[in-house]
Parts: C-alpha cells; structure tokens; sequence
C-alpha cells in the first residue's frame, strides 16, 4: 500500500507532499482561502463546522488533481481519527441552549455528531465506500496503519482518505490526511514510521 | 413592507451562512428552495428559529415552514400579520 499524496494544515501553515503552500490568513480565515482557491463552486463549505471545513478542504488538496472528479465510486473509504471529535460543536451548540435565550440551533446541531466530517467528505467526492470516524486520546501512528489496512481486507476498497483531523476549537486545528490506495506503483510506503515523518515534519 | 424584506434578507444571510451574498442578490419573489437560494431542510428548521427568536412567532411543523418560506416577500408578508415582537 502506497501513499500517494499528504497533506498537512495547521491554523497558520499548509504542507502539500512536503512542499509548503502560500495561505493568508489563520484559523478558519486560513481554511475559508484555501476553499476560494481550491473548490470555489461549493457553498455549503461555509455551512459546515469547523472540523468538516477542515477534512473537506485537506481532501480537495488531496485529490484534487485527479481524473475522473465526481463519477461516484464505492472502491474510497475515508477514515479519519481525531482526540477532540465534534466537542467544539457541542460547546457551541450548548450555549444555544442555556439560560433564558434558548434557540436550539439545527445548524448547530447537526455537526455535533463525531461522523459528520467524513459524510461531508463523502457527499462532496461522490465517495460511497466505508466512512468511518475513530476516537483516539493521542494519534498513534501504529494503530492508525492498523486500522487503514484492516478496512482494505473487505474486498471493495482500493483507497482511501485517510488521517488525523482533530478540531479543538477556531484556531486550534491539526489536519494530516494521506490519500492512500493498493497496488499503486509509486509512492511512498504506507507505515507508521512515514507517518510519524510526516505528521512530524 | 420593503424594510421587512430588506431586513429579513440580511438576517437569512448571517443564519444561513450564504457566504458572498448580498441582499440585492435575493430576489424578493424568487423560491428560497430548489432553483431558488437552493436552501435544505436543515435550513428550514435555521428559518423556523429564525423567526421565533426575532419575530415571537412560533411555527408547529417544517411543513408548515415550507409555506411561509416559500419567497423572502411571502414570509414578510406572514412575518407583518403574525409578529408578537
């Protein structure tokens, strides 16, 4: 198994296959760049939370170079991990509802569920292969490599979006997602010591 | 009429998030939903908030929301007849 592409976005920095990328602006400024100069045509983007805004825009980086955009295929899974989950959500879906001014927002709402950000994924790529969101208290590349692999024993995935996407808050974010897929050619192996080298760079 | 309307733009366009829109982009009789803004049902619930927190009116059904929603000028016209606040 081979990565194919990576991906890494902080707040304030964006590395694409090791190289990094020109941004403006930090937090969700930073994301709300990338979006304009990558994906442009998908204002449901600015609906989304935090987190989703961050898987959907490292997965555009990812992917976006390739052929056959947007033709839906069951053979992608993406699979994300993360410490905080969807705990911004619910911090910011909780004040809707405490005290006097209560106005339960379904925007809200919505994104307080762990797997949002790998539907969003999904509904933006036309991706419907395995989705699935972990929780890990600290990323381990070991267990990550594991898991990755393991989904590629059901016969149907030939690759994957795969990563790291914890969102504490609006500016505290660490995005490191591979495309990674089987019996590709060129690449760099899929271990955990890449991984590590990567996420560490 | 036409301060509701005005009004009622710039308050879809913060709830909704329609990031790049301004509120002479919304045409006053155009469908919110399908061709129109090309607003969801989660929208729908966003609208229903929308107008009990500013406007005290209380809406029982998305169903019923479908109705008031159905241009910027129809709701403003429901919103005039039904306020509380």
């Amino acid at each position: 198994m081979k990565i194919l592409h990576a991906v890494c976005i902080l707040p304030d920095a964006v590395r694409l296959d090791g190289v990094q990328l020109p941004v403006s602006g930090q937090g969700t400024e930073l994301l709300a760049a990338l979006y304009r100069e990558h994906m442009k045509d998908y204002p449901k983007f600015f609906k989304m939370d935090v987190l989703s805004k961050l898987g959907v825009i490292a997965t555009e980086l990812l992917v976006e170079g390739e052929a056959d955009r947007f033709t839906p295929r069951e053979d992608r899974a993406v699979l994300l991990f993360s410490k905080s989950g969807p705990l911004s959500d619910d911090r910011n879906y909780a004040k809707t509802i405490t005290g006097d001014d209560y106005f339960p927002s379904p925007a809200l709402f919505v994104y307080t569920l762990a797997n949002i950000v790998t539907g969003e994924i999904a509904i933006r790529n036309k991706y419907e292969g395995d989705t699935t969101a972990y929780g890990l208290t600290e990323f381990d590349a070991g267990q990550f490599v594991a898991t990755v692999r393991d989904a590629f024993e059901d016969r149907i995935t030939t690759s994957a979006v795969c990563g790291w996407a914890d969102c504490v808050d609006a500016d505290h974010f660490e995005a490191v997602l591979f495309l990674v897929a089987q019996g590709a050619a060129t690449g760099r192996d899929f271990s955990a010591e890449t991984v590590n080298q990567i996420k560490q760079a | 009429m036409k301060e509701l309307i005005e009004e009622l733009k710039l308050k879809i366009i913060e709830a909704l998030n329609l990031e790049g829109m301004t509120p002479e982009q919304i045409d006053d009789n155009a469908p919110l939903f399908g061709d129109g803004l090309g607003l969801d049902s989660i929208d729908v619930l966003e609208l229903i908030v929308l107008i009990e927190k500013n406007y005290g009116i209380r809406l029982t059904s998305p169903a019923e929301g479908r109705q008031v929603f159905q241009s910027v000028a129809v709701m403003a016209d429901y919103v005039a007849k039904n306020r509380k606040k």
